[in-house]
Parts: structure tokens; C-alpha cells; sequence
């Protein structure tokens, strides 16, 4: 199976790094919304994906998520 | 012919033996008080001259002119354990000078009576002579005597013929070739596992090597582009305050410097802004700063980079020609120590003969010149420093620097204490606190001599006490983004590497220029490409063993006790074979997944180094360099081309064009760099950038 980001070998439809991606991603949201004290997931998707100190795999996770 | 001839008449001759040309010319130049001739042996320039009664012969290697290699000569073929040690030019032929100099050498030895080695006093240096010695001069390496200097002034040069060793080194030289030994058996085999792995799968061949060093050190790039990749950032917010009296203005921090949450923010600037602050802590304190420690090479590498953006490779090559040139000391040292067997005041007093160091040089003289010292030591060799010669000719502005660097941190060494003022304030605005802090110095000591690489800048603060009363003329919150960790550049992952104790002194920079090489990390931030990616998860999935840095470290341990006369080289190689040996046979049982995996990142990185960025016509494609199928010329193109975007610019048919990652900034095309001929340039590939209009 082929991770359906970037195409690497992958057990599930992502490979081993943007699964990891993920979850960073994932567990950043609770810290957002305590932060702002609310943010909509797809705000926060958003903004991940915009901001520049934002990891490669990890944009691209927002924007996968942000299709789903 | 002519030295044969010689050594039938005068009943032989001292041959000394060198590391480098510029070493024999600079000892022989020395030695006879520059009455030497020069003559040619097989194509290679030997020195001869006299010496207190003695004749003398010197010539020299070109770094190692001997090599470990394997008899088959099959470079596909692996395992290998059986090896041998070479000339060189038989393992590599661009090697070709080095056959000429072992035949040098070994015409010179038949004529002589007495053998010296004479090159670099470190493993390496041994390991060269030791090659010469017992290969080239027919097993002269138990007699030969060893000369030993730290620097090619001639006072020092006839210090150490005057007192030349009974014998070389020999631990050194057998740490050494261990080294060679193992480093081989170890890259040779996976190297070629690994690419006929790829070649097998993909059907076409790249040198893919993994090194004992290269492992590990690969593996810390590794480990931080994941993290950096992987990497989410969550807000915080900072919050500063504005206060004033009596036009006295100042500006502080609140004194939690991270706050996590707006409302924390928002709550602190509405509580704060109109009201009153009251100084309820201030306090002044001056503290000392002593000098920094004399250089070792690293401190060296790691200086420049920061003075002067300088690679640890260029640096050492620099600091190489320094030595050669007798400006400073051996540079190839771990020492932080400048024992007063080097002579302080000759130096310093030399150094007073160049313009720019007179005051200071004049000034240290004053007094009794003592220096602070640093922990680290080495046996071989002092601190790296200055030998207080004029440079004769022209310095290029690279060498100049390092030599300026080299001089001041020496001059720097034995300079009093720094003084400086530290300030420190806290204001209070109810149950809210902000702290200001600022700091100059009042005394520079040894900064004024080690001038623009001091860094310590002044921060002033004015001048408050407690029970001030001042008004919040305004609080800003400011949001902020936790920053992802930076990449290494090549000095920190040459710190990185000295403390995991990774790699030596000698051989760190040559491993990072490696896999820069190989293409496994590029940029000035090394950045790791796919296949850098892909060789670590390679290892760590079939052997992880190879980019071990407890197993590295431990090995570099071993080779320190062989050189310190307590550790056993067969016993080192017999572990190195049996690790290698069990790491192939996991390579070979997954062979058909390694090369899958190999390739498809080669393919990746292949593909990646077409791509030149966004294409700013479209917006969504990506501008790539392509090759026309009719002209064969090569062009940029955009990848939506099937979709309709025209995008395309023409790209200079010589050289090579690599990518960068900044667009250009008149019209954010993008920028790649043109490669050959002259110096590498920057080009806008835009035909139509505004950048490019004449005025």
C-alpha cells in the first residue's frame, strides 16, 4: 500500500511520517482551543497549514484532514 | 641516479620524510638556512642539503599515499574481509602522483643510511610515515627516528633535528591503520550492499554509502528534519509594558515570559494599562569574564563559522595553509593549553611587527605574559597559535581572516579579566510584576584584543531605584508561535559530533562534507534529502547497528586505548567483521525491500533536484527544469503545461544549475545558481524580471 500523501511504502493509507504528522497535528487542537479558548477544527486546520513554523508532513496532514 | 651515485661516495645519506610538499621545502628551507638545491626523482622534487656534517635528503608523501583495498579489485563483489594495504594510485587511478612518490621514496632508501620521519605529529601523520617507512623503504620503520615539532619556524624545526626521537610513534601508527582497516571493511561492504540493493531493484547505479561515522552522524539530520517536518506549532503570547516618568522612558517584559492562553493576555493588559508601577527590585552588579580558552580545532571550526560563515572543511584547509606557510602552530590539535615551552614573548614580540597587533602586542609585553588555559589537552600538541612570523607574501582575504582569528584569541588569551555591569529591575503594577534587565561593559580586558569576535553587546539601562514610581503608559500582547528546532548547520553538527564523541578531531569536517557529497543533506542547513532519509530508515528497519552512536563511540573508545598502548587492534577488527558480517546477512534476507526502498527515494531526490519552485504564472504547478526532445537544450517549464500554463524561460546550456530556495525578490521567480567556468552566479530564470532592466 502507498501513503496517499506523498507515495512512500505505507501499512495504512499514510506511511509511518505522515502518521506521526497526525498525530502531532491531532494533539495540538485541545492545546489551540485552551489557548484561543475556542477555535473551530477547520480553523485550526487552516491555520496550521498557513503558519510558517508549520512542518512540511505536518501542512500536509492539515490539508488531507481538511479534505476528509 | 644521481643520489644512488651519492650514497656510493659519501656512505649514505639522512632520508627525512614528509607529509606534504610545502612541510619538505619548509623543513628543508630551515634546516640548511635555505642553502638547499631542489632535483627531481621520478617526477617528484626532493630537497638535499648539509647539516652540521651530516648530508640530508627530504622528500614527501602527498597526504596517505598508501590505502587499504581489497585484492579482487571487484568493486561489486561483497563481502569483503580479506584486505591489504595498497599504493594508492592502484586503488584509485586518480591518484597517479602517488606511485610516482612511493618510487621516490624508494630509489632515495637504497641510497640511505638513516631514516626520519618527519610528517604531521598525529595518527594520521604516523600512519602516513609508518606506510613509507615499512612499504616504500623495505621495513626501515623500527629504525627510523621520529622529528617532532608543532610548528615549521625554523627555531623549531632545529629543535627537533637537534633532538630527534629514537623511534616513531608506534601506537599511533597502529590506531591509525586499525582505523583505515575497519573504516574500510565497514564502508566498503554496506556501501555495496546498499547499491547493488538499488541497482538490482531500479536498474540503475548510484553510489549509496553508509560509513562508520557518516551512520550516526547521518542519523542525528535525520532525527532533527523529523522532528522539524512533524512539527506543529501552538500559540503564546508575550506581553511587554511601556512606563514613563519624568521623560524617562522604559520598556519591560512581564516577568512570566510565556503565557498560554489569550485570556491570561488580554486579562494582564486590561488590568495594567493607566495604572501606576512601582520599582519594587533593583539591583547592579558587576561581574567578571575571563578569556575565552586558546583554540583547539574545533573551537577553530566552530569560530570561523560563526565569524565568518566558514565550513569546518574550508576551515581546516585554511588553517592547513596557515601552518604549511609557518604562521601558526599545528592546527589539528585537541589541546586548549599554551605551555610556555612555545615561548610567549618571542611570539608576542614577533607579533608586534605586524601593524595591526603593535599596541596590543606592546602592551602585553609590559607585563609577565601568562595565559588562561582550557581543560582539554593534547599530547602531541598545543593550543593552535600563532608562531609570530610576518606573513612573507599575499594572504587571500579567507586566509587572512582565519589568521587574524588565530591571532587575536591567542593575543585575547592573556588579557585581563572583562569587567561588566549587569542591571537588573522588577516593577510592579498591582500583583503583576516586569522585569527589565540590561547589561555593558565597563571594563573590555582581553575584549580589546580579541576585538569584533568578543560579541558582547551593551544594553543600557537607566538608572532606577527601588521605590520609583513610574505610569504604564501602554501593555501590548503579542501572539506568538512556539518555533520548530532548528537544523544543524555544519558547525553545530560538528559539536554535536565531539559530544557524542563521534568521529576525531581529524576527520569530523571530512564527514560532513561527505554527505553533503552524497547528496544525503544540502544547503547551508542541511536540509536531508529523500535518499539521506531513506539510507537512515534503511539501517535502522534491517541494520540498525550501522547508525549506532553508542557503537560508534565505543569503537572510537577502543581506538584511543590502541593508541594509548592499552587496547588490541586484531581484537578490534575480529568485533568490526563480526558486526558487519551479521548487519549484511539482515541486508542481504530483505535485500529486494532495501533496493525498493533505496530507489524510490533516489527517484525522489532525482526528480526533486528538477524542481526550481512554485510556478508564479499558474499557481499551482511547479516550474522544473526539462530538456527539449528535438534541441536537446534545456529550458524551465511548468509542470501544468498538459492543463494550459505556458510558463517557460530559457536556462544557460553550460554549466551545471542547481536550485536555491529563495525566489527572486523583483518578481518571486525563481532563482537557481549557474555552476562552471567562473564563479558560481545567481540567475532569475524570469526573461521578463524588472531586476534585469539596465538603468
Amino acid at each position: 500500500m502507498k501513503c496517499c500523501i506523498c507515495g512512500r511504502e505505507a501499512a495504512t493509507d499514510l506511511c509511518r511520517y505522515h502518521t506521526e504528522a497526525e498525530e502531532k497535528v491531532r494533539n495540538a487542537y485541545p492545546l489551540w482551543v485552551k489557548a484561543y479558548g475556542r477555535i473551530e477544527w477547520r480553523d485550526f486546520l487552516d491555520n496550521v497549514k498557513r503558519n510558517p513554523q508549520t512542518g512540511q508532513w505536518a501542512k500536509e496532514i492539515a490539508e488531507f484532514l481538511k479534505g476528509q | 641516479m644521481l643520489f644512488e651515485r651519492h650514497s656510493q661516495l659519501s656512505g649514505g645519506y639522512t632520508l627525512v620524510l614528509c607529509e606534504k610538499p610545502d612541510a619538505a621545502r619548509g623543513v628543508s628551507d630551515a634546516l640548511s638556512g635555505g642553502k638547499y638545491r631542489s632535483e627531481q626523482v621520478d617526477g617528484t622534487t626532493v630537497f638535499r642539503f648539509g647539516r652540521k656534517g651530516e648530508e640530508f635528503v627530504v622528500c614527501a608523501a602527498q597526504g596517505h599515499v598508501y590505502g587499504v583495498s581489497d585484492p579482487s579489485a571487484e568493486r561489486t563483489v561483497y563481502p569483503v574481509f580479506d584486505i591489504e594495504w595498497y599504493p594508492s594510485n592502484l586503488i584509485d587511478e586518480s591518484s597517479a602522483s602517488a606511485g610516482r612518490r612511493i618510487s621516490a621514496v624508494r630509489k632515495l632508501a637504497a641510497g640511505a643510511s638513516k631514516f626520519v620521519n618527519a610528517c604531521d605529529l598525529d595518527v594520521e601523520g604516523e600512519t602516513i610515515g609508518y606506510n613509507l617507512l615499512r612499504y616504500a623503504c623495505g621495513g626501515k620503520e623500527k629504525s627510523a627516528l621520529r622529528a617532532s615539532f608543532s610548528t615549521l619556524t625554523g627555531e623549531d624545526l632545529q629543535r627537533a633535528f637537534d633532538n630527534l626521537r629514537p623511534q616513531m610513534g608506534w601506537e599511533s601508527a597502529r590506531a591509525g591503520r586499525t582505523r583505515h582497516a575497519m573504516d574500510f571493511v565497514w564502508g566498503v561492504n554496506l556501501s555495496r550492499a546498499l547499491s547493488q540493493s538499488a541497482l538490482d531493484s531500479g536498474n540503475r547505479y548510484r553510489t549509496v554509502s553508509v560509513g562508520r561515522v557518516q551512520g550516526p552522524t547521518l542519523h542525528f539530520l535525520v532525527e532533527r528534519e523529523l522532528e522539524i517536518r512533524e512539527f506543529v506549532p501552538v500559540p503564546h503570547w508575550k506581553v511587554s509594558g511601556r512606563f514613563e516618568r519624568d521623560g524617562v522612558k522604559l520598556t519591560a517584559g512581564y516577568a512570566r515570559e510565556t503565557l498560554e492562553t489569550k485570556a491570561l493576555a488580554e486579562r494582564i493588559e486590561q488590568e495594567c494599562v493607566g495604572r501606576e508601577a512601582v520599582v519594587v527590585a533593583a539591583h547592579r552588579s558587576i561581574i567578571t569574564v575571563v578569556p575565552p580558552a586558546p583554540f583547539n580545532i574545533g573551537d577553530l571550526q566552530k569560530e570561523a563559522y560563526r565569524a565568518f560563515g566558514y565550513t569546518p572543511s574550508r576551515t581546516i584547509q585554511i588553517a592547513e595553509k596557515l601552518y604549511l606557510g609557518a604562521l601558526i602552530s599545528y592546527p589539528r590539535t585537541g589541546s586548549q593549553k599554551l605551555p610556555p615551552s612555545i615561548n610567549y614573548r618571542n611570539i608576542i614580540r614577533g607579533l608586534g611587527r605586524i601593524p595591526e597587533y603593535s599596541t596590543h602586542s606592546a602592551e602585553i609585553l609590559k607585563l609577565e605574559p601568562k595565559p588562561v588555559q582550557g581543560v582539554k589537552s593534547d599530547a602531541a600538541h598545543p593550543a593552535i597559535h600563532p608562531t609570530g612570523e610576518k606573513p612573507r607574501g599575499h594572504l587571500e582575504a579567507s586566509e587572512s581572516a582565519v589568521f587574524d582569528l588565530v591571532v587575536r584569541r591567542f593575543l585575547a588569551a592573556f588579557g585581563p579579566s572583562a569587567r561588566r555591569e549587569l542591571a537588573e529591575a522588577t516593577l510592579a503594577v498591582g500583583e503583576h510584576k516586569f522585569r527589565l534587565s540590561g547589561g555593558r561593559t565597563v571594563s573590555p580586558g582581553w575584549m580589546k584584543y580579541y576585538g569584533r569576535y568578543a560579541g558582547y553587546k551593551n544594553v543600557e539601562l537607566p538608572l532606577v531605584s527601588e521605590g520609583d514610581r513610574f505610569r504604564v503608559t501602554g501593555v501590548a500582547a503579542e501572539e506568538k508561535f512556539e518555533q520548530r528546532p532548528p537544523r544543524y548547520n555544519q558547525s553545530s553538527l560538528l559539536e554535536k559530533m565531539e559530544k557524542e564523541g563521534i568521529g576525531t578531531k581529524a576527520t569530523r569536517a571530512d564527514t560532513i562534507a561527505t554527505l553533503v557529497g552524497r547528496g544525503y543533506a544540502s544547503g547551508e542547513s542541511m536540509e536531508v534529502t529523500d535518499i539521506g532519509l531513506s539510507v537512515v530508515e534503511t539501517m535502522a528497519k534491517y541494520a540498525p547497528s550501522i547508525i549506532s552512536t553508542e557503537l560508534t563511540r565505543e569503537i572510537e573508545d577502543k581506538l584511543e586505548a590502541i593508541e594509548n598502548g592499552s587496547g588490541g587492534d586484531a581484537e578490534l577488527l575480529r568485533d568490526t567483521v563480526r558486526t558487519v558480517a551479521g548487519q549484511l546477512v539482515e541486508l542481504s534476507a530483505n535485500e529486494a525491500a532495501v533496493g525498493r526502498e533505496i530507489d524510490s527515494a533516489l527517484t525522489a531526490t532525482v526528480a526533486k533536484s528538477f524542481v526550481l519552485g512554485k510556478c508564479p504564472v499558474c499557481k499551482t504547478g511547479d516550474l522544473r527544469i526539462v530538456r527539449s526532445k528535438t534541441t536537446k537544450k534545456r529550458f524551465v517549464g511548468c509542470s501544468n503545461y498538459s492543463d494550459g500554463c505556458r510558463a517557460s524561460a530559457p536556462l544557460p546550456q553550460k554549466g551545471s544549475v542547481k536550485t536555491t530556495s529563495r525566489p527572486c525578490e523583483c518578481c518571486s521567480w525563481p532563482v537557481v545558481l549557474v555552476l562552471g567556468g567562473r564563479s558560481p552566479w545567481r540567475l532569475c530564470v524570469n526573461p521578463g524580471c524588472p531586476g534585469k532592466a539596465r538603468p
